[in-house]
């Protein structure tokens, strides 16, 4: 299988480390994935809540580009993932609009088609490797860890665009215990992690992130495993803003889901990798980093 | 108070993705499922929709209200009336938006995005870490394209002009 490989913004910028897993993991995993070029910001959440016309035109360009290479777009973000999917769900669905869209992208010698698909890295993960073959390719099962899932917002709603599968929260978790590791289930698992409002209202962010992790720290977790950088960033830095503001502690290492594979699959991280997560991610792998 | 606009609720459901305003039952399922509606009272998405019923144009679009709003889509999924409460404050914030009604993280990020074709960009150490890794170079990104499209599409302008 081969895909169009959309980054987005966050990734490249802050989370190497995730960005650098993906592409160890996927290609051993019989996953090519091509970089697109050209491409601009999806058009997330406060994009969103300014301009549907704007909105849509952006996300539109990067499906020409995927289009473009005749390839199906992965995304890792499940921000890009919700506004990608959903502008190439909307406009395959309604040619009026896809037309008045065509209308702005013909400004930049683009024209959506819909001949592309969007998936998340969930979505590659769990239909086109599979769980099985994730077993296979499992060298150092991670028995003894016990982790928390996030899968985020985005993976499975509005419930409408998702394939059957995704819908029911329950991917995630099947492929983080191909890895060997426990997944525990907590209160107000489904509830946002307040990414979203990072930068526009801190406090109340903030908040979120804080209800989110008392409830994951009262499932007697060693760590939180995620697929969006925005949940990530959340856990992983809000722990330290947390500490800041409400001087609590909750000592929960945060770790992408690839980053837990590529770890059982013997891959191991590099020292800055490791060092990429501010809450320390050593002690829950007992010398196995 | 000010005057009611009893032509409101038609508006916000003109508004694209505002059409679901005109199905609401005000049962209140939507703020049940709200998690920001957990921490705070001054969000409460079917007392917004209400707001938005009765007219109360002003208070609805003018203050800090449809920014509370994560768009987790939790109350879209739940509403009974398949209503759609989570897009409907998307056309919330779009005419908020032609108010100039926007918070200045997002004004900051809208920016970004018109000057660089991204809405977080890399700081100097990350660009230099992803070249020492050889991985693929982020810029350009299709700038020239974002600012031609946000042109024709006057975003440009509603920011500026902020």
């Amino acid at each position: 299988m081969k895909y169009a490989f959309f980054l987005g913004c966050l990734i490249p910028a802050r989370e190497l480390s995730y960005e650098t897993s993906v592409r160890k993991v996927l290609p051993a995993l019989g996953i090519e994935l091509v970089d697109m070029k050209g491409t601009n910001c999806c058009a997330p959440f406060s994009i969103q809540s300014l301009d549907y016309a704007s909105w849509l035109a952006l996300a539109a360009r990067n499906l020409c580009i995927a289009e473009e290479m005749g390839l199906d777009i992965l995304t890792l973000c499940n921000d890009c993932y919700e506004s990608l999917l959903m502008v190439n769900t909307t406009l395959k669905r309604d040619p009026k609009l896809k037309n008045s869209v065509n209308e702005i992208l013909s400004e930049v010698g683009k024209e959506f088609k819909g001949k592309t698909d969007v998936k998340h890295l969930v979505d590659v993960l769990y239909a086109d490797v599979g769980v099985d073959k994730l077993k296979n390719a499992v060298k150092e099962p991670l028995t003894k860890l016990r982790v928390a899932t996030q899968p985020g917002c985005h993976l499975t709603k509005p419930k409408r665009l998702h394939l059957g599968f995704i819908k029911e929260f329950g991917a995630l978790d099947e492929l983080v215990r191909a890895t060997g590791a426990e997944t525990v289930d907590y209160d107000r698992r489904e509830m946002c992690c307040g990414g979203p409002l990072r930068d526009i209202n801190d406090e109340l962010s903030r908040s979120v992130a804080r209800q989110k992790l008392m409830d994951i720290k009262n499932a007697g977790v060693q760590g939180i495993v995620t697929v969006c950088p925005f949940c990530f960033l959340q856990f992983d830095l809000g722990q330290l803003e947390i500490k800041r503001h409400f001087k609590e502690e909750y000592n929960l290492p945060v770790l992408h889901f690839v980053e837990l594979l590529r770890i059982a699959m013997g891959m191991k991280l590099e020292n800055w990798e490791t060092k990429s997560h501010r809450i320390p991610i050593s002690d829950i792998f007992k010398g196995r980093l | 108070m000010s005057a009611l606009d009893l032509d409101f609720m038609r508006k916000v459901a003109n508004v694209p993705r505002g059409r679901g305003v005109l199905l609401c039952i005000q049962c209140g399922r939507c703020s049940g499922s709200c998690p920001i509606a957990r921490l705070v009272t001054d969000h409460n998405p079917r007392r917004l929709m209400e707001m938005v019923i009765l007219g109360l144009r002003s208070e609805v679009l003018l203050q800090g209200l449809p920014w509370y709003c994560l768009s987790c889509f939790t109350c879209l999924d739940r509403c009974p009336q398949g209503g759609d409460v989570g897009e409907v404050m998307f056309a919330i914030r779009n005419l908020a938006a032609k108010e100039r009604n926007i918070p200045a993280g997002v004004v900051a990020q809208a920016r970004s995005l018109i000057d660089t074709g991204r809405v977080v960009n890399p700081v100097k150490s990350i660009l230099n870490k992803r070249k020492s890794l050889g991985l693929a170079e982020i810029a350009p990104t299709g700038v020239e394209d974002v600012k031609k499209i946000l042109k024709r599409t006057a975003l440009d302008r509603l920011i500026r002009s902020r």
